[in-house]
């Protein structure tokens, strides 16, 4: 059966949107994880990004699967708003919803404006667009057990600190600890600087937010569409899409927060 | 009690419609809603004026007759209670009350506050049934139900197919309906041999009659008379997916 005759019909038009949206939640989560990493520090959130970068093929096999889900996850949206505004032509003159919720209500709307905030964030972050000059930092690191030797000709081990490696450091060693003293893209530096501007710092406030308002709905809107329940735990599906979304907003709204108050990232 | 009514008017379903108002000032609030209704239409009959009409038969709350969207709500702001059953008591004295017809597409307006709602009758002509040889009836006990699954399949056969979830449902969609009445024989073991050529049909008629797709508003289970759960729209769901990937 072709996708195009899974759009046809509204439940699988809905199926098509809850695996894309599992996708799309796996991601989020992965993301939410990750990003925690800032917290315990410049090093490891950095090593972290530089793994991902490091994944090649495999990182633009998972952007391609997510940009895909992305995709056919908007096209069933919108498939399902047109059946639907065609199948209630005539509005109430008086309306009270009962369990009907602003959440609810507003999905295409708060999707739409994750979808904006999603491609100003990839601009911002990881195209490196809208700042360069925040986007282009990087720092040089040495691996675990890097050893150089000294103009002295004494072996010495590289046991500084990253961010104290610098290229007055890298010059008093020889050629071969240079080679094993590499540069990576800063991607704290790179944050920190983007949230110390109170203005990107409201966009992912707001797109966060908005992130939440989306995932508060759908993440028990997933199960009900696959048909995952059972009245014995119900309930527990129901209540943790506020929870994950809540989770979800406070950890990475945290991250802006954060910085702009000093707490995180203050020294660089 | 005085109320003010905005009673909906149509003609026809080819008439545009509009809210008339009218003044009534002698209901008792031991009146059921449609009694009150009663008392007004004698009183436009005598002034030689045309009543409204609108839905009923047994105004006990079983046959899924009448409708009527009151204030906002079908079957009015008292949950798990038809229009026959709501009392005028729920109501205080003052109040302006709006009453339209039920509003979807699938369910095209006759006259006044009376819906066409044989697309309900469509769908169950499709698959809502089981099909039974009538010779001796089966031991009762041959067939083992679980009791969970029995009281499943009861909760979802108190569905008294009003059409009151297409009417709530801002999509105009009546999943509810559809999965009480699929529902209530996926879980029974009589219902198995047509279980998976039953959902396929029953939803694809669905759509064909014109109603929406479900987004979870849940708007339908709040105004069911029944309180029939959203939770047999999963199970439907389910059983949809299921049956389209496996259908021979
Ligand atoms: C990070 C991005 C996104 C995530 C994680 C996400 C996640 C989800 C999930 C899990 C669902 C539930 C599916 C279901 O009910 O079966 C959903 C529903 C929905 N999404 Fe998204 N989504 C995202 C982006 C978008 C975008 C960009 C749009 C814009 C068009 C959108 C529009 C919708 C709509 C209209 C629904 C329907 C809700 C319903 O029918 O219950 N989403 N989303
Ligand atoms: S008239 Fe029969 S249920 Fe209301």
């Amino acid at each position: 059966m072709s996708l195009f005759n899974w759009l046809k019909s509204s439940i699988l038009s809905k199926v098509v949107m809850a695996l894309t949206g599992v996708l799309l939640v796996a991601f989020v989560c992965g993301h939410t994880l990750g990003n925690m990493l800032i917290y315990l520090g410049k090093e490891e959130f950095n090593a972290y990004a530089q793994f991902l970068q490091s994944l090649g093929e495999i990182l633009w096999l998972i952007r391609i699967t997510l940009f895909l889900a992305l995709i056919l996850h908007i096209i069933a949206a919108i498939r399902v708003k047109f059946l639907n505004m065609a199948s209630k032509p005539v509005k109430y003159q008086v309306r009270r919803y009962v369990k009907a919720k602003l959440t609810s209500r507003t999905m295409l709307w708060t999707g739409s404006m994750v979808l904006a905030f999603l491609a100003y964030h990839l601009l911002h972050f990881t195209i490196g667009v809208t700042n360069p000059k925040d986007f282009h930092v990087y720092e040089y690191y040495a691996p675990h057990n890097a050893y150089g030797v000294l103009p002295s000709g004494a072996i010495a081990k590289i046991n500084e600190p990253n961010s104290k490696i610098t290229q007055n450091l890298l010059d008093q060693f020889e050629s071969q600890a240079s080679k094993q003293v590499m540069k990576r893209h800063d991607v704290y530096k790179m944050v920190v600087l983007g949230f110390k501007n109170p203005w990107i710092s409201l966009c992912y406030f707001i797109g966060v937010i908005l992130l939440g308002f989306h995932l508060n709905h759908a993440i028990q809107s997933m199960f009900q569409t696959l048909g995952i329940n059972h009245p014995k735990y119900d309930k527990c599906l129901r209540n943790f899409s506020p929870v994950l979304s809540t989770i979800i907003v406070i950890c990475m709204i945290s991250i802006p927060i954060n910085i702009l108050l000093g707490l995180t990232g203050g020294a660089l | 009690m005085k109320l003010t009514l905005h009673i909906w008017r149509q003609k026809s379903a080819r008439d545009k419609g509009k809210f008339e108002e009218h003044l009534v000032d002698d209901v008792s609030p031991d009146m059921s809603f449609l009694e009150m209704l009663d008392v007004l239409n004698e009183s436009l009959i005598h002034q030689g004026k045309e009543p409204f009409a609108y839905d009923h038969d047994c105004r006990e709350g079983i046959c899924g007759a009448c409708s009527l969207t009151i204030n906002g709500t079908p079957h009015g702001p008292e949950a798990a209670t038809t229009t026959c059953q709501l009392h005028m008591r729920k109501f205080k004295n003052g109040d302006s009350i709006f009453i339209e017809p039920f509003r979807a597409r699938a369910f095209p307006i006759i006259k006044d506050l009376v819906v066409d709602r044989s697309a309900f009758d469509r769908i169950i002509q499709v698959g809502g049934f089981i099909s039974v040889g009538t010779n001796q009836p089966q031991d009762a006990n041959a067939l083992p139900v679980s009791k969970l699954k029995a009281e499943l399949a009861m909760d979802a056969a108190a569905c008294i197919g009003c059409g009151a979830c297409a009417a709530a449902c801002p999509n105009g969609a009546s999943m509810l309906f559809v999965a009480a009445k699929v529902s209530q024989f996926a879980l029974l073991p009589q219902g198995q041999p047509e279980r998976k050529k039953r959902v396929v049909a029953m939803v694809e008629q669905m759509e064909k009659e014109g109603f929406g797709g479900c987004t979870n508003f849940y708007e339908c289970e709040a105004v069911c008379p029944k309180q029939v759960s959203v939770r047999f729209i999963a199970m439907m769901n389910r059983d949809f997916l299921g049956a389209t990937l496996t259908k021979e």
